[in-house]
């Protein structure tokens, strides 16, 4: 089942309406073992919702995923333990702090206590969370970045083969964002795999080796890089003539020089 | 800027449902009635005085608790306007003249054009003062129930600030259960009323009342007194002054931090730092350890098992002070009914924190996750209620009521930890996200909860309740004990192997209903028919308001 040629993510014609909105239309991605992942699109563009679909948290209308050959939909359990999930903008158990939260999550995954305890440590120290578990700040008084940094942590904790991040970046400072490189960077080069969903397309460039690009629920392009990028400059020039943008001309505005 | 706040409520309103409104209004209607009814059929001057004090006091009563009751009171939301390059204290005046927009309101102003009427039928000269009084009145009430709500949802920024709001709430409940026995009196009187009108302390004590003070000032007006009228409309002026001050300053936008502020390190929060657990390394271990801190720190929570205690202890003291003393030894029991009611929504309280029960889902991780939370409910709703029934038999002496009062504790401690799991996974209703939360009804609506529980409680415990009463005629109500033990077990075990069925097949159906709120659920839920927890799942669809705003 988890030969090399399996890929370690796939999305495979994912599709889900919501209210005569479709959100996510046909979505099939193929993420190879070892590579790292960028989905991007605009805002609304369908990112969080075919992601949702690909770990378990919403049903599809059609359509399945498969992480290491496992269908997420019909063998949840096992599909789910290699996998890392951080969704975006939802509530944790707030009340209670960092550590416990991990310790929480280690038990629930079925961890030794020493283990967790080991990783969690060490977890709370990379992401400069231990000061804040020496205060016992509950999660409650996070602030967004450190949301952000102790959702990695529990996506982290059992060490998944295929980490899922919703726009892992946003909101983590300029610092913790090389550090949160550096362990993506150190998880790839095990052998692990990694999705991540931005819409700012130089962190992409910078951090991926593949790129999807998705708008209103659809998958424009998806490859590598290059094969991505073909001949334009940049990958925000290439997103822009996939996705269309409105130009601001000569005249429009105007009133903002005044 | 107000017209704009105005209209912006307006349009708000419209995207929002009727369900609950309706019968608010009906209510609102009904004393808009009965007091007119009591202005015009008194019959004299000094009995409808008495009278209006009395139907006044109600209705500033009934805007004190009114907005706390109801759900989705704070349409517009202070933190809205945050960022707008307004003076935060403008904010707070137009929010506050929005309050006076809608039927409650105008309805209100009715009611109090009885001083009005008072003012003419008393002396034609003192009409001005009843009009000014109507105005005032209004004014002094709207602001009132904006100020009590406002604080209660300041109040859940501090320990004391929650347990002053679980107190009102207490009073609230006990007085839905057992109002009828103070206000029984009063009722069996109400045919004589407009003809005797109140008499003795109650006038004194109304008198007192800020509401009664423009009806005090219409009679000192009518006996010649021209000087304490003003005076007495002159204290209801300047009381109202200073509510609408207070009002706007805590209507305006708040930048203040959130939550509970604490001083030291939550109370068994060490588990990296060497701290001992006596929990075993197992998904059941884990939910019960979360479980535990959260119903111990969480203010919403807090709010739901306090609330719980004190509406017991009320009951306990109605019955002391009342003309049912049997019911005083029950004030355990009655708290740990309250506590099953309050409990029946608690993944609609964790809200979107339920994805990591999703996405961590192992072969056992949702039995593990409502037997967790089972265990969690009965461990803090087991002793407080025992305690608060040991007091609670002391203190009346009623001795005799021991084995009834074991009986139902064991019984219904089973039953309500079984059916406010089933009932939380069935009817699942999201609040705002508590990361989000802010006032004090921000937690998930559960009136449909509230309503099945009150039917399905006694069912679910009618063996041992069947049996308790055959017993008690038999004079040997100890005999009942075993019974509910083994009805209360068998509930709490039946009903969570139900509740962790449901969710292990709709699992991310439920996480949507958090989700993405009502309209998405509904596309996800079975149409029509299925069985008795698709019904029930409809229902609470149907029913119960979706007080979060749907995310993206």
């Amino acid at each position: 089942m988890t030969s090399d040629d399996v890929p370690a993510l796939e999305l495979d014609g994912l599709t889900k309406t919501f209210n005569e909105t479709r959100a996510a239309d046909d979505v099939s991605i193929a993420v190879p073992r070892g590579a790292t992942l960028g989905l991007v699109g605009p805002n609304g563009a369908g990112k969080t919702t075919s992601l949702s679909m690909a770990v378990g948290l919403l049903r599809p209308d059609s359509g399945t995923a498969r992480v290491l050959g496992v269908d997420v939909w019909r063998d949840p359990v096992e599909a789910k333990q290699r996998m890392g999930v951080l969704p975006d903008g939802l509530s944790l158990p707030e009340r209670l702090t960092g550590g416990e939260l991990l310790d929480y999550w280690g038990r629930l995954r079925g961890l030794p206590r020493d283990v967790t305890r080991t990783r969690a440590e060490e977890l709370l120290q990379v992401l400069e969370l231990d000061g804040a578990e020496r205060d016992g700040v509950l999660v409650a008084e996070f602030s967004t970045g450190m949301r952000k940094k102790i959702g990695l942590a529990t996506a982290l904790l059992h060490a998944p083969d295929v980490l899922v991040l919703d726009e892992p970046y946003e909101a983590v400072d300029p610092v913790s964002a090389r550090v949160l490189t550096a362990i993506l960077r150190r998880f790839t080069d095990g052998g692990g795999t990694v999705v991540i969903s931005s819409h700012v397309m130089a962190l992409v460039e910078q951090l991926t080796d593949r790129v999807a690009i998705i708008a209103e629920g659809r998958v424009l392009a998806d490859g590598t890089l290059g094969e991505v990028r073909g001949a334009d400059a940049t990958l925000e020039d290439t997103f822009v003539r996939l996705v269309g943008a409105r130009e601001v001309g000569e005249g429009d505005l105007a009133w903002l020089n005044s | 800027m107000v017209e704009l706040l105005i209209r912006l409520k307006i349009t708000l309103g419209r995207h929002s449902s009727v369900g609950t409104r309706f019968l608010s209004l009906v209510m609102i209607a009904l004393g808009v009635a009965l007091t007119w009814y009591l202005a015009v059929a008194a019959t004299s001057d000094q009995v409808r005085s008495g009278l209006l004090m009395l139907a006044l006091a109600v209705w500033a009563g009934g805007w004190l608790l009114g907005p706390t009751i109801t759900n989705g009171v704070g349409v517009l939301r202070a933190q809205y306007f945050t960022l707008l390059p307004l003076d935060r204290n403008r904010v707070g005046a137009g929010l506050l003249a929005t309050a006076f927009v809608g039927t409650g309101p105008l309805l209100t102003l009715v009611a109090t054009a009885t001083v009005a009427w008072h003012a003419w039928a008393s002396d034609p000269a003192a009409l001005f003062l009843g009009l000014l009084g109507m105005l005032a009145l209004l004014v002094l009430m709207v602001s009132l129930s904006r100020l009590v709500f406002r604080a209660l949802g300041a109040a859940m920024h501090s320990r004391i600030g929650m347990e002053i709001a679980s107190l009102q709430w207490g009073l609230i409940l006990a007085g839905l259960f057992f109002g009828w026995m103070v206000v029984q009196p009063a009722f069996s009187a109400v045919s004589s009323l407009s003809r005797e009108g109140l008499q003795g302390t109650v006038l004194t004590v109304l008198s007192v009342v800020p509401t009664s003070w423009p009806v005090l000032a219409v009679d000192a007006a009518a006996a010649g007194s021209w000087g304490a009228a003003f005076g007495w409309l002159g204290a209801l002026g300047a009381l109202t002054l200073v509510t609408v001050l207070v009002t706007v300053r805590l209507l305006a936008p708040s930048v203040a931090p959130r939550g509970v502020r604490r001083r030291s390190r939550p109370l068994g929060s060490r588990v990296l730092l060497g701290g001992r657990s006596f929990l075993p390394d197992t998904p059941l271990g884990a939910v019960v350890g979360k479980e535990l801190r959260q119903w111990w720190r969480d203010p919403w929570r807090g709010l739901e098992l306090r609330a719980a205690l004190w509406t017991g202890l009320i009951i306990g003291v109605f019955g002391l002070i009342g003309p049912l003393p049997q019911i005083a030894p029950f004030a355990g029991v009655a708290a740990l009914l309250v506590i099953g009611l309050g409990g029946a929504n608690m993944y609609g309280h964790d809200g979107t924190a339920l994805w990591l029960t999703v996405v961590g889902q192992g072969r056992d991780t949702l039995r593990a996750d409502v037997r967790g939370r089972q265990i969690a409910f009965a461990l803090l709703a087991g002793p407080s209620s025992a305690a608060l029934s040991l007091v609670a038999v002391v203190a009346s002496g009623a001795y005799w009521a021991v084995p009834y009062v074991v009986s139902g504790l064991v019984v219904f401690l089973g039953v309500t930890a079984g059916l406010t799991l089933l009932l939380s996974v069935v009817a699942v209703t999201p609040g705002v996200d508590p990361h989000l939360r802010v006032d004090a009804n921000d937690a998930g609506d559960n009136q449909i909860q509230v309503w099945i529980s009150l039917v399905a409680l006694p069912l679910l415990s009618a063996p041992a309740l069947g049996t308790l009463v055959w017993a008690g005629v038999q004079g040997v109500p100890w005999l009942a004990v075993p019974v509910a033990l083994a009805n209360g077990a068998l509930a709490a075990w039946l009903l969570g192997r139900s509740a962790h069925q449901r969710l292990e097949k709709r699992l991310p159906e439920t996480f949507t209903r958090i989700r993405y709120g009502k309209a998405v659920a509904a596309q996800a839920a079975a149409g029509s028919g299925g069985g008795l927890l698709d019904q029930l799942e409809r229902g609470a669809l149907a029913t119960n308001v979706d007080i979060k705003p749907t995310g993206s």
